[in-house]
């Protein structure tokens, strides 16, 4: 039985092959992809860095919103004029197509865009697996490389960072970046 | 002999014509801890203009909006200049104009993000927030029109003391679902992207300012799987509010569109408000960015020439596209061979405010077209914001044209009418002015209006490629 330490490597923004290479000396060393996580100031594809693909459920959940806008909008056309028949015109009162087709539209479009931000806010206040950390120079364009591995192995990893540029900081855990 | 040196003038001055890559934003990059610096500088610099400038836009506000406004509740709704038969006047003209203004956020952001138009990287922010502060100045109008605003929450989707529900097949409640879709999805597609600048800002503010991006931030740390979601939701977002975007300025000419009045009563004014407020927003864009590079510090920076140059040529495009959209309402209306309408356009052409229509045509036409063709024109931010003030000024007075001026010569001779707007309309008005840009004004210093992550990606992903003997600028796809 070991501890696992988290370990935060440090690239700078032009270092990105290396901040790629360390990624696959890591596997090298035994280390698992679960146990590595890169943070970055701008975007960069799992392909870039040879990480698994990620995954979210947030186009589900716009899916599920743009699904409810169109039953709330089922109801207000077709359900509100047999609580109150209202006569405009010549248009039919109890199945108004197509004016419903309006409305329909403007709630399922409501409903898709509101429940894709509720999806982005539950799953980034939701907790997240991996090692935690963070680091200020990342918002500054630097490259972490966050990975939990055994101390015994502490005299490699440093050797391994040293060759590819990086500073290597130990229990980087994650302080307090929200409520 | 001449002939070759002539040939080689030619050929000297075209290579002069070509403009140094390492003029454009995306060729000429900055280390991202001194992006960051340049935009929080941006943020926190305020001189004593600024404070004078706000001091008195927000007792503009007060006054001239607020004031005027409950001035108008008080007394009554004959303080202004509406009368029979002109029900509609600047309120409504000053609320599509709003409208109008606003679709240039989503165009600017979310077109140009789906075809990744690489220009737009350094002011999608700063048009989408013209969007969510040009909705929230034009939201108001309805509740201002309206005379008696406390009645307001009929509109809302709920049955009254009578069990009476809105009436879903009136353009005026889609009005209210759509704008009300619009503002709420245009502030979020305004966020979204802001998440990770505003975690920029958590790491080097202190006190209130830090606490604030702290609780906005949403604790992001930059993740694979933030970075994944957020392009995700960006994504859709993109894709989804661009229907919305027309979804709303149809809906706006609907609630004229859809009356038998002469003149209104037309199938294209969908497609021809849509193309009118692209024209007049993209023209906003462009007057504010000017003023956004004129006075804050650093903008000169992330706003270059070559910004003003993309958006002229999409301003000459859009001028085009509304000049054939109003030949094609004005012909058939003239063709069509109804009495009125015919009448109409000849007191349009004609009457005692057929100015209003020339200035209309000068600058909504002849002013793009005689001056953005020229490349040294769209690239003199100076010139372009003078070009873009006048199309606004050409399409307020578009807006001005189709409600009183078309409204005062309807079928009845009898009945008709000159509308003739009152102080109290025009203080509503200049109110709404001052609110929108008080609105920007604060909010320049408490976000950061540069997409500083953006630039960045846009910087990583462009370099000089060497093809034959000479450097091509190229651009590599990072997703």
């Amino acid at each position: 039985m070991y501890t696992k330490v988290v370990h935060m490597a440090l690239f700078k923004e032009e270092q990105l092959d290396h901040a790629a290479e360390s990624i696959t000396r890591l596997r090298s060393l035994g280390i698992s992809d679960k146990d590595i996580s890169v943070i970055s100031g701008i975007p960069f594809s799992e392909k870039i860095l040879d990480r698994p693909m990620n995954w979210t459920n947030v186009g589900r959940i716009g899916l599920a919103g743009a699904i409810l806008g169109f039953i709330t909008a089922l109801l207000l056309n077709f359900g509100t004029p047999f609580l109150y028949p209202l006569r405009v015109a010549d248009m039919p009162i109890f199945f108004p197509i197509p004016t419903s087709i309006v409305v329909a539209f403007e709630l399922i479009m409501l409903g898709l865009l509101i429940s894709t931000f509720i999806g982005v806010f539950v799953e980034t206040i939701s907790p997240s697996y991996g090692p935690q950390g963070y680091h200020p120079k990342v918002s500054d364009g630097h490259i972490a490389i966050l990975f939990s591995g055994p101390m015994d192995l502490d005299q490699q990893f440093h050797s391994t960072f040293a060759e590819l540029g990086a500073t290597l900081e130990h229990d980087v855990e994650e302080e307090k970046l929200w409520l | 002999m001449a002939a070759e040196t002539k040939l080689f003038g030619k050929l000297k001055t075209s290579e002069q014509e070509h403009e140094d890559p390492k003029e454009q934003l995306m060729f000429d990059p900055r280390p991202r801890e001194e992006l960051n610096r340049m935009v929080m500088e941006m943020m926190t610099t305020t001189t004593r203009k600024f404070w004078l400038w706000a001091i008195g836009l927000g007792a503009g506000v007060v006054v001239l909006l607020f004031g005027a406004w409950g001035y108008m509740i008080s007394t009554g709704m004959w303080v202004t200049g509406l009368r029979r038969p002109i029900y509609w006047g600047v309120f409504i003209v000053t609320f599509v104009f709003w409208i109008g203004i606003s679709h240039a956020g989503t165009f600017v952001s979310a077109i140009l993000r789906v075809f990744k138009s690489e220009f737009r990287r350094p002011f999608t922010r700063a048009a989408e927030l013209m969007t969510t502060f040009g909705l929230a100045a034009g939201a108001l109008y309805p509740l201002i029109h309206l005379g008696r605003v406390w009645v307001f929450y009929f509109m809302v989707p709920y049955p009254n003391a009578r069990w009476l529900w809105p009436n879903f097949r009136s353009p005026l409640v889609w009005d209210l679902l759509a704008i009300t879709t619009y503002l709420l999805s245009s502030t979020i597609y305004l966020y979204l992207p802001l998440v990770p600048d505003l975690a920029m800002a958590r790491d080097r503010t202190t006190g209130i300012r830090h606490t604030a991006y702290k609780i906005l931030a949403l604790g992001w740390r930059g993740t694979e799987a933030e970075w994944f979601r957020l392009k995700k939701a960006i994504q859709i977002f993109a894709f989804a509010i661009i229907p919305v975007m027309f979804s709303v300025h149809t809906i706006v000419s609907w609630d004229f569109a859809v009356s038998q009045v002469a003149g209104w009563h037309s199938t294209i004014f969908g497609p021809y408000f849509i193309i009118g407020a692209i024209l007049s927003g993209v023209s906003a864009v462009v007057t504010i960015l000017y003023v956004l590079r004129s006075s804050l510090k650093h903008m000169d920076y992330f706003l270059r020439p070559e910004h003003f140059d993309a958006l002229g040529k999409l301003i000459l495009v859009f001028s085009m596209s509304w000049a054939y959209f109003f030949f094609n309402d004005y012909l058939l209306g003239w063709y069509g061979g109804e009495a009125a309408v015919r009448q109409i356009l000849t007191v349009h052409a004609t009457g005692p405010a057929a100015w209003v229509w020339y200035t209309m045509l000068i600058c909504n036409i002849v002013i793009p077209w005689l001056t953005l063709w020229n490349r040294k024109i769209r690239r003199t931010p100076w010139l372009m914001f003078i070009i873009t003030l006048l199309i606004n000024v050409g399409m307020y007075m578009e807006r001005y044209t189709i409600i009183p001026l078309t409204l005062g010569h309807q079928r009845t001779p009898f009945d008709w009418g000159v509308y003739t707007p009152q102080p109290i309309e025009i203080s509503i008005v200049l109110g709404t002015f001052c609110l929108f840009t008080f609105l920007y004004l604060i909010m320049s210093r408490l976000i950061p209006l540069v997409p500083v992550w953006e630039v960045q990606e846009g910087q990583v992903a462009h370099s000089l490629r060497k093809v034959g003997k000479a450097e091509v600028p190229s651009v590599t796809e990072l997703d």
